[in-house]
Parts: structure tokens; C-alpha cells; sequence
């Protein structure tokens, strides 16, 4: 009984060192860190932590300095408390010391009781199913977490023993390793509690997003269990160890910033985050770049088309969020070319125009299968219709390029993707629920307007 | 009248998605009811991976193969065993065979990688022509280690190999 709650500890160590480091880092980073939500800097200081802590993780391997707690962990958090003794660092720090000692109540009434509760009953029961059985998925034991293991006994980022789609940027195996490190050897039920803590951390993003979009608290926690609780793929991917969730993540808080800028709603330094959140997408998983892209390109495209005043400057401002994927995509790219780690075509060989109407069908077909995303989809098609011309005379159009953009790009991937005949439903089965996953946080945000837009509609005078 | 069927058809959206809740519920009170049980029982975490013959084998392997020694093994990747043994056994480095493989591929495979270990997934599948030549060669030794799956210590130094013109 102690040990596997002293592993449990540990584990909450670990996790807990990465929020502190992305804590210390973006209240120094940010001009008012004050002006986010509490769930918000929770989310990205914790993101923020990790992609610091991966990318350090990559640099110790580059200088040939082997992995170790103290070496990864010593070098970020002696700098990181420094920070915390700066002026502005201070200021932050004493803020959210008084914060926490004065808590507001809460005073949730009926609705929100039942939300809560569904998401609370759901959160345990994934932590519980996350922690309490050992890796098992495919993709699990066969990518993620067979490089985290590889990584920890080798005591650094060594792919010469293994053949596992080698040129996968390594976000999330560098990530568990260091869990190991924090556990003191490989435990790979504990390790698993990681996803539905990254799970809660995006649905309380979700939440704080929404509540942003001028959404109740009643509204905004029924989206979020809308999302949560909306078919088995989410659900599922809060306890297998896949890397999907953390893109998910990664692309929900980079395009929700994002669309809180364009819409002039986002807290100064909100382009700083989303700089950080977009590195995460590059580093996360090999469709991350691509994401990152699409979030740029909707994001130039809306202001292109709105023309609102200052164009000009805003699309040079998007330049810090190019540079964040800059940040995230370089360095492995850099240390692989180094490393001679081929990269991959195996996803990219040809163009199978029969594929790409096949594929139009599979996804059709998955946007309304219940067993996928249950209700959110059509859901999607509700709100475009509520928001009606503002779709694409307000900011949304930039939410709706980007959901869309991506189901198109999904559409193509397919069509490039070099598989027989009789190979082609398994690898679109095998792949599709993922794929949509990477988006879906930020069609619950399209849902999340059309709520929006149904409660002016019906305040409005008729 | 507007606002009336938007309200209307997101009443039945939501009424849809309550049924559609009640349905996940129940697609997931069998995991749950495992969990309970489990929990009840004690038998969590690395316990569940000992019910399985294949990991036993493999934690038994981890004994004999060296963490840095390459080891071959045969099986069919459709059958999804091979990587989980190729998890359990990380970081060894393993490489993949079809259980069919003619003997001059297999030697050649000793040979340039230096395999100390061959592994057969399937102990009751006879050995194949690669298998039964090297065997025969007596460059094989059979390792007495009880589980699904054979393993046999390689000699890789007996397969020469180079060019002879």
C-alpha cells in the first residue's frame, strides 16, 4: 500500500515540477499574468513546462551529457525559482499567494451540479483506468512508450536499438522517460496517470475559453462535458499513452488564444503563449507542423478578409507565433539531419484520387458515428447555422477555416497515403478517430459561439 | 419565431446527447465493474501483465539477453505479438523475421548484425527452413527457458561471409 502511493507522490512530484517551471517562466514572460484565469495558467504552465523540460531533454542528449533527474531537472528549476525573485516575479507570486488564501466561492446551482459531477465521475474513473493497468495500446507499446523506455535505459535519446518510425519528434516519449526518472524505474501503469491530468488540463482550458466567448458558467461547463462526454474516442484517449491527447492540447490553446486575439479579447502576452503552445504542436507529433500551419493560414486569411483596422501590423504580429513553430520544429529536425535519422515518406508517396473519394465517405460517415464524437459534430453544423453570416463576417470565420482547412487536409492525407486496395478501410479505421481528435476541442469552441450567438438571439428585442 | 426552432432543435440536440450519455455509461460499466474488481482483488498494475503467458516469457528472456545484445525474432507481424515483445525486451535490439525466412537471408542477418539470440513466438509451429539450417549448422543452441515461445543462443561468429572472386 505505501509504495504504490509513494510511486503515486512521485508522480505528482513530477508533474508538478513541470507546472513550476512553465509557472516561473510565464510569470516573468507575460506583462500581466494576473489577467488569465486560474484553470488557464494552470493549463499552459504546464504545457509551457513541458515543452521546456522536452526540448532540455533533447539538448543534454546533443551534448552528450546523459539523462538523469538532477541533470534535467536541476539546470531549469535553479534559473526558473530565480526568476521567481525578479521584481515582476515577485509581484506574481504574492498575487497568487493572496489569491489562493482567499478563495471565491463558487455557488453552483442544479445544471452545474449535474455537469461537475459527470465530468468529476469520468476524471476519476479515467485516472483510475489510466493508472491501475499496464500500456496496452498498439501504438502505446509500439511508438510512444517503447522510445520513453528505450530512453530511460539508455539514459538518453538513443534510437541505434530501435525502429519505430524513428524521425517522430519526441515530445511525449522524452516526456514519460523523465517520468520514469521521477518514479526511479519504469512503471508504465503509474506513468499513464499523465493523460487524464492532461486531459482535466484541457478541459478546464475548454471551460476558461468558453467562459471568455461571454458563455455562463452553466453554458460553458455543459460544452465542456458536451466535449468530454460525447462518444468513446475523448474518453478513450485519456488513459491509453497516445500522443494525440497532447496535441489536442497543444492545438486547442494555440488557436483558442488565437481567436481571443483576432477577436481583441486575449490578455496582453497572448501571442507569447500562443508562440509556446504552437512549439508544443511542432514538437508533439508528426502532424503538429501541419496543424501549426493551419492555424497561421486561418489566422491570416480571417484578417485578410475582415480587414479590420491595423492589418498590416497584425499580420507582422503573427510572426511570433511562426517563430514558436520554428522554435518546436527546428531542433529535432536539426538533431536528426545531425543524427542521419531518415525522415520519413512513408506517409507522402503518390496521389490516389480514388482514395480521396473513399475517404470523403469514411469521413462523412465517422463526423456522424455516435461511437466516434457521439453528438459534437452535428453539433458543429447547429452552431454554424446559429452563427449564420457572422460566420465569416467575425472572428469565427478564423475557428471555422481552421476546423474546416483541417478536414480537408484530412482528406488529403488520405489521398496521398500509400496503401493497397484492400489495406485502405483498416489504415483509414486505424487513423481517422485520431486525426479528428487533433480538432475537435476547437469545434467545441465553434459550439460554444453558436450558444453564444443562440443567447443574444434570443435576448434581442423581436 | 426565429430564436423558436433554434431553441426547439437545440432542446433536441441536447435531449439526443442525454441519451447519448446514458449510452457511454453503460458501454463503459464493464471496464468499470473490471476496475471494482480488481481493486477488490489486489491484482492491479504489473499483476495484470503477468496474466499474460507472453510477457511471463519475455520477463523470464530479460535474464538471459543482455540489455545491449541483438536478438531475431521470429513471427508474423499481423499476429501484433512482436511488438509487444519488442516492448517487454527494450532497450535489446530486435529484429523482425517472418518464421518462413530461407537460410541464406537469416545467416546473412546473424552475420551483419551480430544477433546473439534467436526467438520463435510460437513453440508448437515447427521451425522453418532458415531455422532448421542454422540448427542444423549447430551454430543454435537451444536455451531452456518454459513459456509460448523458443529461444536459442546464436554463434553469429560461424556465419562468414564476404566476397569471393
Amino acid at each position: 500500500m505505501i509504495e504504490p502511493a509513494w510511486g503515486l507522490l512521485r508522480l505528482l512530484g513530477g508533474l508538478g515540477a513541470l507546472v513550476f517551471l512553465g509557472y516561473a517562466l510565464l510569470a516573468v514572460a507575460l506583462p500581466q499574468p494576473r489577467e488569465f484565469r486560474g484553470l488557464e495558467r494552470l493549463a499552459f504552465s504546464f504545457g509551457t513546462g513541458v515543452v521546456l523540460l522536452t526540448l532540455w531533454m533533447l539538448a543534454l542528449t546533443w551534448r552528450g551529457q546523459p539523462h538523469s533527474l538532477a541533470g534535467i531537472l536541476l539546470p531549469l528549476a535553479v534559473p526558473a525559482a530565480a526568476l521567481l525573485f525578479t521584481p515582476r516575479g515577485r509581484r506574481t507570486l504574492s498575487g497568487d499567494l493572496a489569491a489562493l488564501k482567499a478563495p471565491g466561492r463558487l455557488h453552483l446551482q442544479g445544471w452545474d451540479w449535474l455537469f461537475l459531477g459527470l465530468l468529476t465521475v469520468l476524471l476519476c474513473g479515467a485516472f483510475l483506468r489510466a493508472i491501475l493497468y499496464p500500456m496496452w495500446a498498439w501504438d502505446a507499446i509500439a511508438t510512444w512508450g517503447c522510445k520513453a523506455k528505450v530512453f530511460y535505459a539508455t539514459r538518453g535519446l538513443d534510437l541505434t536499438c530501435i525502429e519505430a518510425h524513428n524521425y517522430y519528434p519526441n515530445l511525449l516519449p522524452l516526456l514519460l522517460s523523465y517520468l520514469y526518472f521521477c518514479l526511479g524505474r519504469v512503471n508504465d501503469h503509474l506513468v499513464q496517470g499523465l493523460f487524464p491530468v492532461w486531459g482535466t488540463l484541457l478541459l478546464g482550458l475548454l471551460y476558461s475559453l468558453a467562459r471568455r466567448l461571454d458563455l455562463s458558467r452553466r453554458q460553458a461547463l455543459g460544452l465542456t462535458a458536451f466535449l468530454a462526454l460525447n462518444g468513446a474516442v475523448f474518453v478513450t484517449h485519456l488513459y491509453i499513452a497516445y500522443a494525440d491527447l497532447p496535441l489536442a492540447f497543444f492545438a486547442l490553446g494555440a488557436v483558442g488564444l488565437t481567436y481571443l486575439w483576432l477577436a481583441d479579447q486575449a490578455p496582453p502576452g497572448s501571442l507569447t503563449l500562443t508562440a509556446l503552445m504552437m512549439a508544443g504542436l511542432a514538437w508533439c507529433k508528426y502532424e503538429g507542423p501541419p496543424l501549426a500551419a493551419t492555424v497561421l493560414l486561418a489566422a491570416v486569411l480571417t484578417l485578410t478578409w475582415l480587414r479590420s483596422p491595423g492589418t498590416w501590423r497584425r499580420l507582422a504580429n503573427l510572426s511570433l507565433p511562426l517563430a514558436g513553430l520554428i522554435l518546436g520544429y527546428l531542433p529535432w529536425r536539426l538533431f536528426a539531419l545531425q543524427h542521419n535519422i531518415h525522415f520519413g515518406s512513408d506517409h507522402v508517396h503518390s496521389f490516389y484520387p480514388q482514395q480521396l473519394v473513399q475517404a470523403v465517405s469514411y469521413l462523412a460517415a465517422a463526423l456522424i458515428q455516435p461511437y466516434y464524437f457521439g453528438l459534437l459534430w452535428p453539433g458543429v453544423l447547429l452552431a454554424a447555422i446559429f452563427l449564420g453570416r457572422r460566420l465569416w463576417t467575425s472572428p469565427a470565420l478564423f475557428l471555422a477555416l481552421f476546423v474546416g482547412g483541417n478536414l480537408l487536409a484530412v482528406l488529403l492525407a488520405y489521398t496521398l497515403a500509400p496503401t493497397s486496395v484492400a489495406e485502405f478501410p483498416s489504415y483509414v479505421r486505424a487513423t481517422l478517430d485520431r486525426l479528428l481528435l487533433h480538432f475537435t476541442p476547437i469545434a467545441a469552441l465553434l459550439v460554444g459561439l453558436g450558444l453564444k450567438a443562440l443567447s443574444n438571439s434570443r435576448s434581442e428585442p423581436s | 419565431m426565429l430564436s423558436n426552432w433554434k431553441s426547439l432543435l437545440t432542446r433536441i440536440l441536447i435531449a439526443i446527447w442525454g441519451l447519448q450519455v446514458l449510452w457511454l455509461f453503460w458501454h463503459l460499466a464493464s471496464e468499470a465493474g473490471d476496475i471494482a474488481r480488481r481493486l477488490g482483488r489486489g491484482d492491479v498494475g504489473a499483476a495484470i501483465r503477468r496474466e499474460d503467458p507472453l510477457y511471463s516469457w519475455s520477463e523470464a528472456l530479460t535474464t538471459v539477453i543482455p540489455p545491449n545484445a541483438t536478438y531475431i525474432f521470429l513471427d508474423n507481424y499481423e499476429a501484433g505479438k512482436e511488438i509487444e515483445v519488442r516492448y517487454f525486451l527494450a532497450p535489446r535490439r530486435h529484429l523482425l523475421m517472418a518464421p518462413e525466412i530461407p537460410a541464406p537471408f537469416l545467416f546473412y542477418a546473424f552475420h551483419q548484425e551480430q544477433a546473439l539470440f534467436l526467438l520463435q513466438r510460437n513453440r508448437t509451429n515447427p521451425p522453418g527452413p532458415g531455422a532448421r539450417a542454422a540448427l542444423r549448422s549447430g551454430a543454435l543452441e537451444p536455451v531452456d527457458i518454459p513459456g509460448p515461445g523458443r529461444i536459442y543462443r546464436v554463434d553469429h561468429t560461424r556465419f562468414r561471409w564476404g566476397f569471393y572472386d
